[in-house]
């Protein structure tokens, strides 16, 4: 399955070593990111619950995660966030932030594959 | 690498964000300090002067925007780079207004980072190319100054080294020597340029009012206080306070400017609320500011408070061929605004202008030129002739004739002169003072000169105009009408013109200021009244 993870501009504009590390600092920002936002949303709290989507959205749009970037944009612009149904919205985007891992491993495993040939 | 190596400070909140932009930099052969948030990037900007700033605008702590104003007011003039993923209108409007370079939407990549922070540093680099070309090589003019000489240039390099400071500057000078002119051009080469400079004269402001003008006062302060009003501290917030013909302040004065200048803090007038303010403090006078504490009329402690930095603004006459670059100046200035076809000063005239000792400096040097233009309307060059007497003699006699102490009063500008009120009524023209007599060719007539103006006197001039003193204007009985006499509009006009000219000593600039019309309407009124004969105008 596709989620729109866009790597290539990564691969264009760094080295594959640059490409691990960024990659490396993305996923613990991911895993980091999608605690507090599944904790802001257990508290109901509407606020936190946008800074964390704001800082999630940066990160995946940094390395081309356009699917999880779009969910978290989409959801800490709205004005109308009912903080009821942050647990949802919440598990949506956590799901949407394992999928760009998956995709992110099988890229930098494709990396490690052109590495090796070389 | 696209670029010189550069500093460049991210200002970033998320990791993957700064990680990659720190990965993009350091590929660009930049070295390169992340920090997470703005209380850490203030900090690290202000120890480490990056060339540029990558900028979020969401950041924990505070909004980016206030970021870049406070760099901006401590005087750090890295070159921003907004970074946003707010890509609206009015957030870009936001950051172009309070100066950044240019912009990055995110999410972006290594060429949208950098072509614009490669035209930034480039920018940046030739502005210090420039800075270093410019202080390299002798300046003819600098900040509104005109004059290359070295005493000049020592003025020029002190303004230069103390202005991106926040250091107090003291100037001296004698009367018409451009303190105020020095003033701006401290604030002007300054961090703080984008700020306001705001100038008081504290010889000009009464006493009673003088508390209320710096400090401000709130609605019911004093009588006629009906409504608050901002004092001079707070306008000058984050910029530069000027104040000048400083050792005219009252004591009690001195007092709560010294308390300001200590804390940064004030209460206006009325008010227990306590105000602070970042305000750099310029003063100026032509005492010696050391003799004034010595005389008790200036406060010690408030002298070393604001006598950090010296600016010693040299007479006129000290400035050689400065001289003769400052006429031209004015020459053209004038002769574009009078549409004449001068060129410029003809060998003669400039060995006049240079013999001269110019007591009232350059502000006396300005009225000199100004009344050439008016009163001469033919030809190419400005020659001897057309010089007032003064000048001319004193140019003929050598420079030594007429030594300038200090605090003499600038001297009046050259025009002739109307007469005494008592003898416009005159009926014999063998009566008319001499002044209404033809000029002789190729002799200006003579100037306005009140009777301690000794500068003017001269044993060719007839006593009538060496000690004439223009009678006070609407100086009528003690028990003056309720309503005053009605007399034609033209002599009212006249007293009034000649009651400025009193009340500046002569300078025709202020009088005109005074009376707000162009001074070439008073150099023309006084020669038409010279020329149609004042006995015959009341």
């Amino acid at each position: 399955m596709s989620l729109g993870a866009d790597f290539a501009q990564l691969a264009e504009d760094l080295s594959p070593d640059d490409v691990r590390q960024v990659l490396g600092v993305f996923e613990r920002d991911v895993r980091r990111l999608t605690a507090a936002l599944v904790a802001a949303s257990a508290a109901h709290d509407a606020t936190t619950f946008r800074r964390v989507a704001h800082g999630l959205a940066g990160a995946a749009g940094a390395v081309g995660a356009k699917s999880l970037e779009s969910a978290c944009r989409a959801h800490m612009v709205r004005a109308d966030l009912d903080p009821e149904v942050l647990p949802g919205i919440a598990t949506k985007i956590e799901q949407l932030a394992d999928a760009a891992l998956v995709e992110l491993a099988a890229f930098v495993a494709g990396l490690d594959r052109q590495s090796r040939r070389a | 690498m696209t670029d010189a190596p550069a500093r460049v400070l991210v200002v970033e909140d998320t990791p993957t964000q700064a990680e990659l932009a720190r990965i993009f930099l350091t590929g660009m052969g930049h070295e390169v300090r992340l920090a997470p948030a703005a209380g850490p990037a203030l900090a690290m900007a202000r120890a480490w002067r990056p060339d540029a700033i990558l900028l979020d605008i969401e950041l924990p702590d505070f909004n980016g925007f206030e970021l870049f104003k406070q760099l901006r007011t401590e005087g750090i003039d890295s070159e921003v780079i907004v970074i946003t993923a707010d890509g609206s209108h009015r957030a870009l409007k936001e950051a172009m207004r309070l100066g950044a370079w240019d912009y990055i939407v995110k999410p972006y990549n290594k060429l949208a980072l950098a072509t614009p922070l490669g035209q930034a540093l480039k920018k940046r680099g030739l502005e210090r190319q420039l800075a270093r070309v410019e202080e390299a090589r002798p300046s003819d003019r600098f900040q509104g100054f005109i004059g290359g000489s070295p005493a000049m240039a020592a003025v020029y390099q002190i303004i230069r080294s103390v202005a991106a400071s926040k250091a107090s500057v003291f100037i001296t000078g004698e009367s018409g020597t451009g303190k105020e002119l020095a003033a701006e051009a401290v604030h002007r080469s300054s961090p703080r340029a984008g700020r306001e400079f705001v100038a008081l004269n504290c010889g000009a402001i009464p006493r009673d009012l003088l508390e209320s003008e710096v400090f401000g006062h709130v609605k019911g302060a004093f009588t006629g206080a009906s409504g608050d009003r901002m004092g001079a501290a707070k306008l000058a917030d984050g910029g530069t306070l000027f104040l000048d013909e400083i050792g005219e302040m009252p004591l009690e004065m001195q007092v709560k400017l010294l308390r300001f200048v200590q804390t940064g803090t004030f209460s206006p007038v009325g008010s227990s609320r306590i105000e602070r303010v970042d305000v750099r403090f310029v003063c100026a006078t032509n005492r010696d500011p050391m003799l004034e504490v010595q005389a008790g009329r200036f406060r010690e402690d408030l002298y070393y408070r604001l006598y950090v930095v010296p600016v010693e603004l040299p007479p006129l006459r000290e400035r050689g061929a400065d001289v003769l670059a400052i006429a031209n100046h004015f020459l053209t200035q004038f002769a574009k605004e009078e549409k004449r076809k001068f060129k410029g000063f003809a060998p003669d005239a400039e060995a006049a202008l240079v013999a001269y000792n110019w007591p009232g400096n350059v502000r006396q040097l300005q009225n000199v030129v100004r009344n050439v233009v008016v009163l001469n309307r033919d030809g190419d060059w400005v020659d001897a002739s057309m010089l007032p007497p003064p000048v001319v003699r004193v140019g003929a006699a050598g420079a030594a004739a007429a030594p300038a102490p200090a605090s003499m009063p600038v001297p009046p500008a050259y025009a002739p002169p109307p007469p005494p009120l008592a003898q416009e009524r005159a009926p014999d023209p063998s009566q008319r003072p001499a002044w209404e007599q033809p000029a002789p060719p190729a002799v200006a007539p003579a100037a306005i000169v009140a009777a301690d103006r000794p500068w003017v006197q001269s044993p060719t001039a007839p006593p009538s105009l060496a000690t004439y003193v223009p009678p006070p204007v609407m100086a009528r009985p003690a028990a003056a009408p309720e309503e005053p006499d009605i007399v034609p509009l033209a002599t009212m006009e006249r007293r009034l013109i000649l009651a400025a000219l009193r009340r500046t000593n002569s300078d025709v600039p202020r009088a005109a200021a005074l009376l707000e019309i162009n001074p070439s309407t008073v150099y023309r009124k006084l020669q038409n009244w010279r020329a149609e004969g004042l006995h015959d105008a009341d």
